[in-house]
């Protein structure tokens, strides 16, 4: 087996709209290895769910992809024609997306809708299919199965459908999985028991799982490793006990310093982070977090930083050997 | 599904009754009746015609007396054609109107749809604009502007059809392309928009994300949703279509209905007048019934369940 699954090489992508072009991507470079669960966390409009759509070519209407590789099982899923492409998604990759209110079909029954997954993939009968998805419903903890599958999406809860969208995402026994705030919209109870359940999957499918949200905990909780994206660039990255024990970057510090600490009894505020995210028609020239970094030089206005470090990575001019040191900001080891 | 059956051709019938009380009294609030022209009759003459057909009767006892008549379903003589009556008359007109107007369902849902498919799926490229360029051109221009052009072309100029009547099979071809022109237009436009609409829908991704081929994902995930409003004009549409246009049949000539109930309203015959519209009412009334129940296939999410009062 190879060192990596997915390898993503300099990805752009852009979204052509009549204000001009957004650049929601801006050259990000990662590797998903196997077995392993990578977050990659984000506010709203950072990129994260934009790099895994573009990796699939999913894009909404006037997202284009403007450079990059992204390499999975020796193949360049950029480059693929559309048909060999189809021929790997819900196959060797699955998805899962953030809403299951409206990711699944309301006139097509969930039972048709995991079969058909199967059909399109595998050589199999309609009723080998069917055993299938059985199983695969029986996998994901949906109780009855076998009367469940002639159900419609709005007979369930939230919760039961995004364990639909799961059995439909490893209908084919995917290599990748590739899940999009699969929780986002769901109730913390909720909440808990999908990601346990991802993560239990994970495990005994061996699969990689790519990992998006927004949310900081559900990254401690079920990551190995994560991507800080901001701006349409990596911002930070390292393995998950390293980022929230040694932060290397002011933006991951702020963001952490916005997570409420329920053992903390000193009654410490939240610390939002002041200002916006930087409008993408328009990226600054120097760092995008700049502009609300409360350690930003003028350096940081003119010059993009590139990334320090090597096994835990951090955009910042911070981390050059001539910067000066800050105290609260962890060194990534050279 | 019997209860509710049930339920909404009870409710059918007290339309209908409304329909026909409305329709009796404000016919007979309009001044004049079917035996007053411009020739006066001698007085002798039109109180014997009156008496023949119930008229010198106070309008509540005419009211009642054709209720009587319409329950056993007897739409009564015309007044106007001694020795006619409207269920033969509507028995004579409906096989032409009918064939013309299916024909012409069968160009809008055959046509309209696969025109709204291309559009949408070209979005703002030239197949759509061509179809949307069309379908504007359709619904803009009247249908009798296009019977008369079509005419003088097709059959005056080039020869290809007769001028008029359906003996011939190719004497179908200019009425109804008049009859659905409209339709096809806006049948093609409602089914681009509402496909482009259910395009954006999430679970559009993810029919692509399981891998699907772009036919099944179009046909089997953005298809059925995007019909639903195609449907639901289609039921009103065919009612339209099949009770014929006094237009097409006055231009092509043919001996449909359509023509009867327009006639029948200058002619003031009080009978012809009711027994259409109760005609015309009762075949809406019933496809917007089957738009109903196709709802129900074309979307699990709608139930059919009885109202309760």
């Amino acid at each position: 087996m190879s060192e990596t699954v997915l390898s993503v090489r300099d990805l752009s992508t852009s979204f052509f709209t009549p204000r001009g072009e957004v650049q929601a991507v801006r050259g990000v470079s990662f590797d998903v290895r196997p077995g392993e669960i990578l977050g990659l966390v984000g506010e709203s409009g950072s990129g994260k769910s934009i790099t895994c759509m573009s990796v699939l070519r999913l894009l909404k209407a006037g997202g284009r992809i403007k450079s990059g590789t992204a390499t999975f099982e020796g193949q360049d899923l950029l480059s693929l024609d559309e048909d060999a492409l189809s021929d790997l998604r819900g196959n060797r990759i699955g998805v899962i997306f953030q809403d299951p209110m409206t990711a699944l079909n309301p006139t097509i029954t969930v039972g048709e809708q995991v079969i058909e997954t199967i059909l399109r993939h595998r050589r199999a009968s309609r009723a080998e299919a069917r055993a299938r998805a059985i199983e695969l419903f029986e996998l994901v903890r949906i109780p009855s199965a076998a009367t469940r599958l002639k159900s419609y999406p709005h007979e369930f809860s939230g919760g039961m459908r995004q364990r639909v969208m799961i059995a439909i995402a490893l209908a084919c026994d995917p290599q990748l999985l590739i899940a999009d705030e699969p929780t986002t919209a769901l109730d913390v109870t909720i909440q808990r028991q999908i990601l346990a359940l991802l993560k239990d999957l994970q495990q005994r499918l061996a699969m990689s799982v790519i990992l998006i949200t927004h949310d900081l905990g559900v990254i401690a909780e079920t990551a190995d490793r994560v991507l800080v994206l901001y701006g349409g660039l990596i911002m930070e990255t390292a393995p998950v006990r390293d980022l929230f024990a040694r932060p290397a970057h002011p933006y991951t510090l702020g963001l952490l310093g916005a997570v409420p600490d329920l053992r903390d009894d000193t009654h410490r505020r939240l610390t939002p982070i002041p200002g916006s995210p930087p409008d993408m028609a328009a990226p600054p020239p120097g760092c995008p977090f700049a502009p609300r970094c409360p350690h930003a030089m003028r350096q940081c206005l003119d010059a993009l930083p590139p990334l320090f470090g090597t096994a835990h990575q951090s955009r910042c001019w911070l981390h050059h050997p001539e910067a000066p040191k800050v105290a609260g900001l962890n060194e990534v080891a050279a | 599904m019997l209860g509710y059956l049930a339920q909404r051709l009870g409710m059918m019938a007290v339309t209908l009754f409304a329909i026909v009380t409305l329709t009796f009294f404000l016919m007979h609030a309009v001044p004049g009746g079917p035996f007053v022209s411009e020739r006066m009759l001698a007085p002798e003459i039109a109180a014997a015609l009156n008496a023949k057909y119930g008229l010198d009767l106070p309008v509540w006892q005419q009211y009642l007396n054709y209720l009587g008549r319409i329950a056993s379903f007897d739409l009564g003589p015309s007044f106007k054609y001694p020795g006619v009556s409207i269920n033969s008359m509507i028995a004579a007109g409906l096989p032409t109107t009918l064939r013309t107007g299916l024909l012409a369902v069968i160009c809008v849902v055959a046509l309209g749809v696969p025109l709204g498919i291309v559009a949408a799926l070209n979005r703002n490229r030239w197949p759509d604009t061509f179809v949307m360029f069309v379908a504007t051109l359709g619904v803009a221009i009247p249908s009798y502007v296009i019977a008369t052009v079509t005419l003088y072309l097709f059959a005056l100029r080039l020869g290809w059809v007769p001028t008029f009547g359906l003996d011939d099979w190719r004497g179908y071809f200019l009425p109804v392309f008049a009859l659905s022109g409209f339709w096809i237009s806006f049948v093609a436009r409602l089914t681009r928009s509402s496909l482009l609409e259910t395009l954006q829908q999430d679970y559009m991704t993810t029919a692509r994300a399981k891998g699907l081929r772009p036919g099944q994902v179009l046909f089997k995930h953005g298809l059925r949703n995007s019909l639903l409003p195609v449907v639901t004009v289609l039921g009103p549409v065919v009612a339209n279509l099949v009770t014929g246009s006094f237009v097409i049949e006055q231009i092509f000539a043919l001996p449909g209905i359509g023509r009867q109930f327009v006639l029948s309203i200058t002619n003031r015959d009080y009978t012809a007048i009711m027994g259409i519209t109760i005609f015309y009412a009762a075949i809406l009334m019933v496809m917007i019934l089957i738009v109903d129940l196709l709802y129900v296939w074309l979307d699990p999410r709608i139930k059919l369940t009885k109202a309760t009062a």
